[in-house]
């Protein structure tokens, strides 16, 4: 009696949470694509792990690093989608691509609105865009516990979800004894 | 422990995926009437056990739960260990579904290999011995995965040792933990049910034991 409860003791310190999902997201910054790096229980990549950039054809288009907190930047060149991958170690690896549209206003093509270079006399062209800058800086910063909320909502595995993987188990033990049962009538016969 | 998608070069996952369709076939071919309960109940646990996680330092591990089910099953465990890692895959998104060869393989080969070192020691009649002969099952289970995981990382390109002493090394609380519960279900298992371990093994070989 006494093993089953320190047992249940050593049942109850782990907590039923998940790791070993690789998140990644990217947004842009400017000129520049940011994205952050981390497995789903909260833990950011190591700072140094290598970012490897490449196109949807596997060429490769640069390499950056990760920075503090998970976080990376690069700076694209191309208006073409652009494919993130970084190894984590240990079989964890990060993929993640972006797509034309989401990359940085000054490569969606020269029809973008923002700062025409025509008018860059004007100095309250150039204030605004400073301001635009810092919006979203602000508006991201705000956004970013969201995003990891949102993160950590989508990798919850709730009872349902258990319940139906035992309910698959079942079923499955059901054909397995189904098929067993023909088996033996075949050979009776 | 499960590796994802894209970790590994298509070398390892063909060859795992071989393997794999391989110790599924003769795991299915050696499951008979009274050994399907079994397998859909070991599945099962090793399905929710990777839900249980241990923590460490900044990371934590889960539990794996395949030496029980290899003492248990022999090589029905690999049927039943590839339902629980296709079922987490689909439903968890643990591991991949390219990569569920080698993943089945990394879980249910050190299975296997613990049935058949172990099988006699487990049905010694001194219970202790036979805890003994369970713990080594359950932990042992787990560094031949760490080892196979990483062999398979080291195929495609990481360095080997000091992979291996990271994965070896994360485990070792799981390791413990498995060996505990291995030889708790043991030894449970010899008071309460001591013929399950005698009806899974041929007839010629109860006679020896």
């Amino acid at each position: 009696m006494r093993k089953f409860l320190v047992l249940i003791a050593l049942l109850a310190l782990t907590t039923p949470a998940d790791a070993h999902k690789v998140i990644a997201s990217a947004w842009t910054d400017g000129a520049d694509i940011e994205g952050e790096v981390g497995l789903s229980n909260g833990d950011v990549a190591l700072e140094g792990t290598a970012v490897e950039v490449f196109d949807l054809d596997d060429n490769l288009l640069g390499e950056t690093k990760i920075g503090k907190e998970g976080l990376f930047r690069f700076t694209p060149t191309k208006a073409i989608p652009h494919k993130f991958r970084a190894n984590l170690g240990a079989g964890h690896v990060a993929t993640l691509i972006m797509q034309v549209d989401e990359l940085p206003d000054h490569l969606k093509g020269e029809t973008a609105p923002v700062q025409t270079p025509s008018q860059s006399t004007d100095q309250s062209v150039a204030v605004s865009g400073d301001m635009q800058k810092l919006v979203a800086k602000a508006v991201r910063k705000e956004i970013q516990p969201l995003r990891k909320e949102i993160a950590s909502y989508k990798e919850k595995n709730d009872l349902q979800t258990i319940m139906g993987g035992i309910g698959y188990i079942l079923g499955l033990t059901g054909i397995a004894f189904y098929m067993a049962a023909r088996c033996k009538e075949k050979k009776g016969e | 422990m499960h590796i994802v998608d894209g970790a590994l070069s298509n070398d390892v996952v063909i060859a795992g995926g071989i393997l794999a369709v391989g110790g599924i076939a003769l795991g299915l071919k050696k499951m008979d009437m009274e050994k399907i309960p079994a397998a859909g109940i070991m599945a099962a646990t090793f399905f929710v056990a990777s839900l249980i996680h241990v923590p460490i330092g900044p990371s934590s591990v889960h539990l794996i739960m395949n030496g029980l089910a290899g003492l248990i099953l022999g090589w029905t465990a690999f049927p039943a260990l590839f339902v629980g890692l296709l079922l987490q895959a689909l439903f968890f998104g643990y591991g991949g579904v390219t990569v569920l060869g080698v993943n089945t393989v990394a879980i249910a080969l050190p299975a296997v290999l613990m049935h058949y070192i172990c099988r006699t020691g487990i049905r010694h009649s001194n219970k202790k011995v036979a805890m003994f002969w369970g713990a080594l099952a359950g932990g042992g289970s787990i560094a031949v995965t760490a080892v196979l995981v990483t062999i398979a990382l080291a195929i495609t390109g990481e360095s080997f040792i000091p992979a291996a002493k990271l994965v070896i090394l994360a485990h070792t609380p799981v390791m413990a933990i498995e060996g505990f519960l291995c030889a708790c279900a043991v030894s449970l298992i010899h008071r309460v049910k001591p013929e399950l371990f005698d009806s899974f093994i041929p007839v010629t070989a109860v006679r020896h034991a």
